[in-house]
């Protein structure tokens, strides 16, 4: 357990410091960002229809949201 | 009068990008119309996606329901639900043979039998699963947002109750997003029959004496990511999340073959059972698994590329890369078509193995499920949106995913080696969906 919040803070801390100097967007700049197909997540139904599919058929799961599962399929 | 013509015209013009930069500074997705003073309506996503495996295994039809809606102001109720009808046959676990392989189904009650030089499928794969979630979202502060849910689903063989929460939070001028989660989760299994006890053999029909009762296994989830807007026309997204599982983690219906370690031919199983030696997997009990996931987004004209990569690892010895990526092409404003591809490839867990070979010791854990082994997977596909004149949405896509295994691994002896150990799995998916517009 240590050692993952040593990762997570190794990795997470520096990238937040980093981003946290990027160019500022303005917020009458965020027409772009606001359009719904960029959002982070553009289409949920989708996403965790292939959540779902990946989780039941691969070792692997999550890291964009939850694991998925609750689910006897894996 | 001209002059108020245009100067209407000018608001007009201006008034978009300000009502899209004011859904921005809320953290919310712009919608059509922005009304003030009024509560937003529901936002409804519904679909029905179809998936379907090659060679008679798995088929799923899966109805989706979405939806959102602002109960009170910037406080948003979420619902889902699905309802999954499965059917065909799964891959029980259980290797080839050059001759006819007869299998108890997990009640006890029936058997089935597999053809020389066949996968070992079983037939008796049947289940509806149902699943329900709602979550409440509502801001903290001014620059915070909370959001807690609770989600259920439901199997013949299955339960999981779970309960999740995530916080967001704005700095640097809402340019990055930091936030947090977790999700707590209890599954039972109560499989046909009775769970397997690990390692005991298959018996013939009727005889129970190797089922005990129900298992169960509790999943802890935690993620934190940032999120950050790199300039007007892109935005990334690095995630960690950590997932611990602990109690039953063994799959209950996987059995492994028991082989002549010379000749790599099935050996004899119990006495008086009439089957060959098959034995039930057994997992460890609990698994830690960690992932890191980036994503990047970017508006390229008008159409949007996303590429995402993730990296798992977990203590089972399992090493995974998924690299995806979707371009959206943007025709106007109303209709759009988006080839997708995904890449993955995993390592196996360090008790996979196809077969156990009779006379040997038996290892702590094995199993022979090839969602374990090492295999790489691709998936193509291509999906075609519209918007109709009532501002709903249609989209369809189609995807073909394949996963290709190492065919005939060192655990190949004598008959083996000519046999196909690792069969690659085709499916296709079809997914039909409708948003609900708000004019």
């Amino acid at each position: 357990m240590k050692l993952v919040m040593k990762g997570v803070v190794g990795l997470l801390v520096p990238t937040a410091v980093a981003l946290a100097g990027c160019a500022r967007v303005e917020p009458w700049d965020r027409d772009v960002l606001a359009r719904p197909d960029m959002q982070i997540v553009a289409d949920p139904v989708e996403a965790a229809a292939d959540e779902h599919i990946y989780f039941s058929k691969e070792a692997s799961s999550g890291g964009q949201g939850f694991g998925g599962g609750g689910c006897g399929c894996n | 009068m001209q002059l108020k013509n245009r100067r209407n015209a000018a608001l007009r013009e201006i008034g978009t990008p300000l009502a899209a930069a004011t859904c921005a500074l809320l953290g919310q997705s712009a919608p059509g119309v922005v009304q003030a003073q009024e509560l937003m309506p529901w936002d409804i996503d519904t679909s029905m996606l179809i998936y379907s495996e090659s060679d008679g295994r798995v088929q799923d039809l899966s109805l989706n329901l979405w939806g959102r809606k602002e109960l009170r102001e910037d406080k948003f109720l979420g619902l889902t639900l699905a309802i999954d009808s499965l059917t065909g046959a799964s891959p029980s676990g259980a290797m080839p043979a050059n001759v006819v392989q007869t299998f108890t189904s997990p009640s006890g009650n029936s058997q089935y039998t597999v053809a020389p030089g066949e996968q070992a499928l079983d037939t008796s794969f049947l289940d509806t699963r149902t699943a329900l979630s709602a979550s409440w979202e509502m801001p903290v502060a001014r620059l915070g947002l909370l959001s807690v849910g609770a989600n259920l689903s439901d199997e013949f063989d299955y339960t999981s109750t779970g309960v999740n929460a995530r916080y967001a939070r704005d700095f640097n001028n809402r340019n990055t997003t930091l936030s947090f989660g977790l999700a707590l989760a209890n599954d039972t299994v109560s499989p046909v029959g009775g769970s397997p006890i690990p390692f005991s053999p298959m018996l013939g029909l009727g005889d129970l004496r190797n089922k005990d009762g129900d298992q169960s296994k509790d999943v802890t989830d935690f993620l934190i990511g940032v999120s950050q807007v790199l300039n007007r026309h892109t935005i990334i997204q690095i995630n960690y999340s950590l997932s611990q599982a602990d109690g039953y983690l063994t799959d209950p219906y996987k059995l492994l073959s028991v082989v002549d370690p010379v000749t790599g031919n099935p050996v004899g199983g119990p006495p008086g059972s009439g089957r060959f030696g098959y034995l039930f997997e057994s997992r460890p009990d609990t698994r830690d698994k960690q992932s890191v996931y980036a994503l990047l987004k970017r508006n390229v004209g008008g159409d949007v590329l996303e590429v995402s990569y993730r990296y798992m690892t977990d203590d089972w010895d399992i090493d995974s890369h998924t690299i995806e990526a979707r371009y959206r092409f943007n025709f106007g404003a109303s209709r759009y078509l988006q080839p997708h591809v995904r890449f993955y490839q995993q390592s196996a867990a360090n008790f996979y193995t196809t077969v156990l070979f009779a006379g040997a010791a038996l290892p702590a854990y094995a199993t022979a499920d090839h969602r374990l082994g090492e295999f790489d997977g691709l998936t193509l596909g291509l999906k075609y949106g519209q918007e109709t004149s009532r501002g709903s949405e249609w989209s369809a896509r189609i995807e073909y995913y394949t996963q290709s295994g190492n065919a005939s691994p060192g655990a190949a002896v004598g008959a083996l080696a000519n046999l196909d150990l690792y069969p690659d799995l085709n499916a296709l998916i079809a997914q039909f969906s409708y948003k609900f517009g708000k004019r």
